[in-house]
């Protein structure tokens, strides 16, 4: 399928309400497997029914390659049935009066396909899936999982130019949900269909897409590869909705009144003296380091003394937890921590951990070149 | 040179953004041009133009004979002209005179209000005071047989309420009225006026007849409270009683209030009973003023007393949505504290299963008990062997000077279960449909306002007595208007009262069938490519085949006990099985109309149960709607 592409889309559902989409631009490439991530309300599922027809718009359009398929200003609209795309529900949404074939075969049936190819193409996507059995059963004697799958199937039939997904995995134990994770993936390369994944789990979208929009009220705050969103959020909604624990974030304030914060601000303004206009900056709890010692932290990092509140295993690492008068950090290591709760330990993390955000919470890109490129003086 | 470096990273990395730059942005659309997109989607499919259709049926079935019976209770009546000195159709006071200040205004408006108030309000008080206790008993308690209870003290709603006036003079009938006596003036005690008519069997039969809503209301509320309030309270040190006062009361007051207004609305609409206990004795309600009015052609007082207890039937009504609305407030539907925990009733088991037992036989098996041994004894209350004959049903060759035949022989009684089928039969078929479609339009229609429309019109009949709603229909179709010919005496225009009078059950039916159903696998099929036509014969109606059968068979059930639209709407070639049993009433066949009426309640309470056994679903669950 050609690229899709949302331009200045927007989503009202009253006169009077805030925007549930606005001016969304959208580019989703052929082959492409990209994940909308977002909190719930954020306007991510409105987003994948706009391009799958069920949400008209309140403005903007949407083009599929070089044709309009909804436009408000050009009046046009292509209705669901005819826009040749797959969705797969939340609820899965599976027919209940129909037989798990006749749910897989009821698109082909609609396209008037021969008998032969119908019954080749079910065959085909029932085997893949591993539903063959359940042929002759009704969705409700099927498990969660095994009607995802049906779900899938169905719409995986009729070979559609780009498949959506609306949150498919989350109505499934975590063990179902990563074997589901794993079959997408698979399903991605064996049909070389286009993939719009939405969902609200940052790991879901980590492991599964190439391409990742995070989006917050409405809004697109930024797209890009799975690492880029990691490693560089363009704003600070990005940087604390992907990671976990969160990321640590110090915002610089009156000087005096938040002990950490001021202690970072005078080292960039000492090693960096270039750098302008931070607000805040954030560090990775697993970029940051501790040790009892003061001689044992790296050169030209960032550091500071504060008091050990907590040591949380989460199972083969362990997060510390660490106050002073007016911060609480979160720090992860890997190794048996050899600290307890009332010592006092310095952590630090290197300039390039560092990420600086403006006053508006914007990430400042000119201070990505300086902290991860020069060292620091 | 660090710095460019930074920037072009920055820029390929963050596409989106640096291809936004290069965009030019999207025109805002003009209001025309979203109004046009928005035309485009809604009239797309059918949806919107069968909403459009339906809501101009419904307006004129609904909406215009109620403007048209408001309009008469202004306007000059036929044969009024001269009186009044003006034309026909001319604006006037005088019937709101003649109804609210003139000299019969006591007898026309201000005795039957103040009479349906005190009914009412003796009815609510009684049926309160039983169900608050057998609904407790029922669901909260380890009474002996209770589950037994929770079907069998439910019954009595099942059956049409006048049923049971009739058992009420099979027994109590005295000699102040002709025709057969009562059981107990046959055996020599002649029962007082007030015991026999009027007031006091009035109020004591609605009370049992309403009984149940204040057991299912009551009941499902206090099946759904959330025991871990309760153990709260307990835990705080709160001794039963004050957790029941001060905690369960409290939280159960909306679903009381609620059956207090509901029973208050149906006592203001309910027709059989005070006609044939209150006639004899003069005791009028608002709703047989209203038939007086309308029997000796006062149009435009009948006009007057129609619209006061539509007005009435509103405001109660409107009284009960915000006790709903308020009862949304705290809802005590618990997940995990919900559950059904029993009060153990130690010594007082035996003595509350008897009081539930007690009401059980007042309210279900001495009425039927009366009436089935009625239909097959010439003498009241003889009992003896020779005084038992089946005559009454298949026999032949009977000396009387009408109904010749038993009555299951008599010709008149098929061709009035004939026109029961038929006439409701067909009435509930259409509204059950409409109903669907209704639910259908109301949820799908991108076009609000129409879904709003839609909603409140087909509802609006639940406000209206179904004896004023006759009375509406009347004044609109009793004369030819514009393409429409005379209705009055043909089937059409019961069929058309009873579509609409139905109306608020089906549609509320549809809509919640459809929001259960939900837009999912309706869209599914829309993403698999399915057009408008192809969904609803291949999704939504196999889905919706179920509630479709109940649309049909719940007012297909309340259609064949109903007799305030017949009595008005119906003449002898259209008699349908409750007004047949009337007029047997009127003609002192004793027998033979309770053995109609045996007939209706049968055939009510097996329909019930057929639909409750299809649908899976508890009547309590209708109810509260």
């Amino acid at each position: 399928m050609p690229t899709i592409n949302l331009r200045g889309a927007q989503k009202n559902y009253g006169v009077n309400s805030a925007n549930a989409v606005s001016d969304l631009d959208l580019e989703i490439r052929n082959g492409e497997f990209m994940c909308l991530l977002g909190p719930s309300g954020c306007g991510k599922t409105t987003t994948l029914r706009m391009i799958a027809g069920l949400e008209n718009l309140s403005g903007g359009e949407i083009r599929v390659g070089d044709r309009i398929i909804d436009s408000v200003v050009d009046g046009i609209f292509v209705p669901p049935e005819k826009r040749e795309m797959g969705l797969v529900f939340q609820s899965y949404a599976l027919w209940p009066h129909l037989t798990i074939e006749r749910n897989t075969d009821f698109g082909l049936r609609l396209r008037k396909l021969p008998k032969a190819e119908r019954e080749a193409r079910v065959e085909r996507v029932m085997q893949a899936l591993d539903i063959a059995k359940y042929r002759d059963r009704y969705p409700s004697q099927l498990s969660g999982g095994q009607q995802q799958r049906v779900a899938l199937a169905r719409m995986l039939a009729v070979n559609p130019g780009v498949l959506l997904l609306d949150e498919p995995l989350s109505n499934l134990d975590a063990r179902l949900r990563l074997e589901m994770r794993a079959e997408l993936k698979r399903l991605h390369k064996e049909f070389k269909t286009t993939i719009v994944f939405v969902t609200h789990d940052q790991w879901e979208a980590m492991t599964l897409a190439t391409t990742i929009a995070v989006m917050n009220e409405g809004t697109l705050q930024q797209m890009g590869t799975p690492n880029d969103i990691y490693d560089r959020p363009a704003n600070r909604f990005v940087a604390e909705f992907v990671g976990s624990p969160p990321i640590n974030i110090l915002t610089f304030g009156k000087p005096g009144v938040s002990d950490v914060a001021d202690k970072a601000k005078a080292y960039l303004a000492a090693g960096y003296p270039r750098l302008r206009g931070i607000g805040s900056i954030g560090m990775r709890p697993e970029a940051m380091g501790y040790t009892a010692k003061l001689e044992d932290v790296p050169q030209g990092s960032f550091s500071g003394e504060m008091t050990v509140t907590g040591v949380l295993p989460t199972g083969g690492s362990w997060i510390l937890e660490l106050r002073s008068e007016n911060h609480t950090l979160f720090l992860t290591t890997h190794a048996l921590p050899r600290v307890d709760s009332g010592e006092r330990v310095f952590f630090y993390a290197p300039p390039e951990a560092l990420h600086a955000f403006d006053a508006d919470g914007q990430r400042i890109t000119e201070a990505d070149a300086l902290l991860r490129n020069s060292t620091y003086n | 040179m660090l710095w460019l470096r930074g920037d072009i990273m920055a820029l390929l990395s963050e596409r989106a953004k640096g291809e936004a730059l290069v965009r030019k942005p999207v025109t805002a659309p003009s209001a025309w041009q979203a109004w046009r997109y928005r035309l485009k989607v809604a009239l797309r499919e059918p949806t919107t133009l069968i909403g459009v259709l339906t809501a101009l049926i419904f307006t004129y079935l609904i909406v215009v004979p109620i403007i048209s019976i408001v309009l008469d209770a202004v306007r000059v009546q036929f044969g009024h002209e001269r009186r009044l000195g003006k034309d026909v159709g001319d604006l006037t006071l005088y019937y709101l005179d003649r109804a609210f200040f003139s000299p019969v205004a006591t007898d026309l408006f201000w005795r039957p209000l103040l009479n349906t108030l005190t009914v009412a309000l003796g009815a609510i008080s009684l049926s309160l005071v039983i169900g608050t206790v057998l609904a407790w008993l029922i669901s909260r308690t380890d009474m002996f047989g209770r589950r037994w209870f929770a079907t069998a003290l439910i019954v009595p709603y099942m059956l049409p309420a006048w049923t049971f006036a009739l058992a009420w003079t099979t027994l109590f009938k005295n000699r102040t009225i002709g025709g057969q006596p009562g059981w107990f003036e046959a055996m020599g005690l002649t029962p007082p006026d007030w015991v026999a008519y009027g007031r006091f069997p009035i109020t004591i039969i609605l009370a049992l007849h309403y009984t149940p809503f204040v057991i299912l209301l009551f009941g499902s509320a206090l099946r759904r409270f959330d025991s871990q309030l309760e153990d709260s309270a307990r835990i705080l040190g709160a001794h039963r009683y004050q957790v029941a006062v001060q905690v369960i009361l409290p939280l159960m007051r909306p679903a009381l209030m609620s059956a207090m207004v509901l029973i208050f609305a149906k006592c203001l609409g309910e027709f059989g009973v005070p006609y044939v206990l209150g006639l004899p004795v003069k005791f009028e309600v608002l709703s047989t003023s209203l038939f007086r009015s309308i029997a000796s052609r006062q149009t435009g007082v009948a006009g007057v007393v129609a619209a006061s207890i539509m007005l009435i039937g509103i405001i109660t009504l409107m009284i009960d949505a915000r006790l709903v609305r308020e009862a949304r407030r705290f809802v005590t539907i618990g997940s995990k504290g919900s559950m059904n925990r029993q009060s153990r009733l130690g010594k007082m088991r035996l003595p509350a299963t008897g009081f539930a037992a007690t009401i059980f036989i007042l309210s279900v098996g001495m009425p039927l008990l009366t009436l089935a041994l009625s239909t097959v004894m010439k003498m009241p209350a003889k009992f003896t062997l020779d005084n038992f004959t089946l005559d009454y049903w298949i026999g032949t060759d009977l000396h009387t000077v009408a109904l010749q035949t038993g009555i299951l022989l008599s010709p008149e009684l098929w061709a009035a279960a004939k026109n029961t089928m038929m006439i409701v039969g067909l009435a509930s078929l259409v509204s059950g449909i409409l109903g669907l479609l209704v639910g259908y339009v109301v949820i799908r229609t991108p076009v609000r306002s129409l879904s709003v429309y839609l909603r409140q019109v087909t509802f609006l009949p639940y406000l209206v007595p179904g004896i004023a709603f006759a009375a509406a229909y009347l004044s609109l179709f009793a004369v030819p208007r514009g393409p429409m010919p005379a209705l009055y005496g043909t089937v059409t225009i019961l069929v058309l009262a009873l579509i609409a009078d139905q109306m608020p059950y089906a549609s509320r039916a549809g809509i919640s069938a459809m929001t259960q159903l939900g837009k999912d696998p309706e869209e599914a099929a829309q993403i698999a490519g399915a057009g408008w036509f192809r969904r609803m014969i291949s999704i939504v109606i196999p889905i919706q085949k179920g509630s479709l059968v109940t649309g049909v068979l719940l007012p297909f059930i309340s259609g064949i006990k109903g007799l305030s639209l017949f009595v008005i709407l119906a003449v002898p070639s259209t008699d349908v099985l409750t007004t047949y049993s009337l007029r047997l009433v009127d003609y002192h066949y004793t027998q033979a109309a309770n053995a109609v009426v045996l007939i209706i309640a049968a055939i009510a309470y097996f329909g019930t149960l057929l639909a409750q056994k299809m649908t899976r679903t508890n009547l309590a669950e209708g109810l509260g709607s």
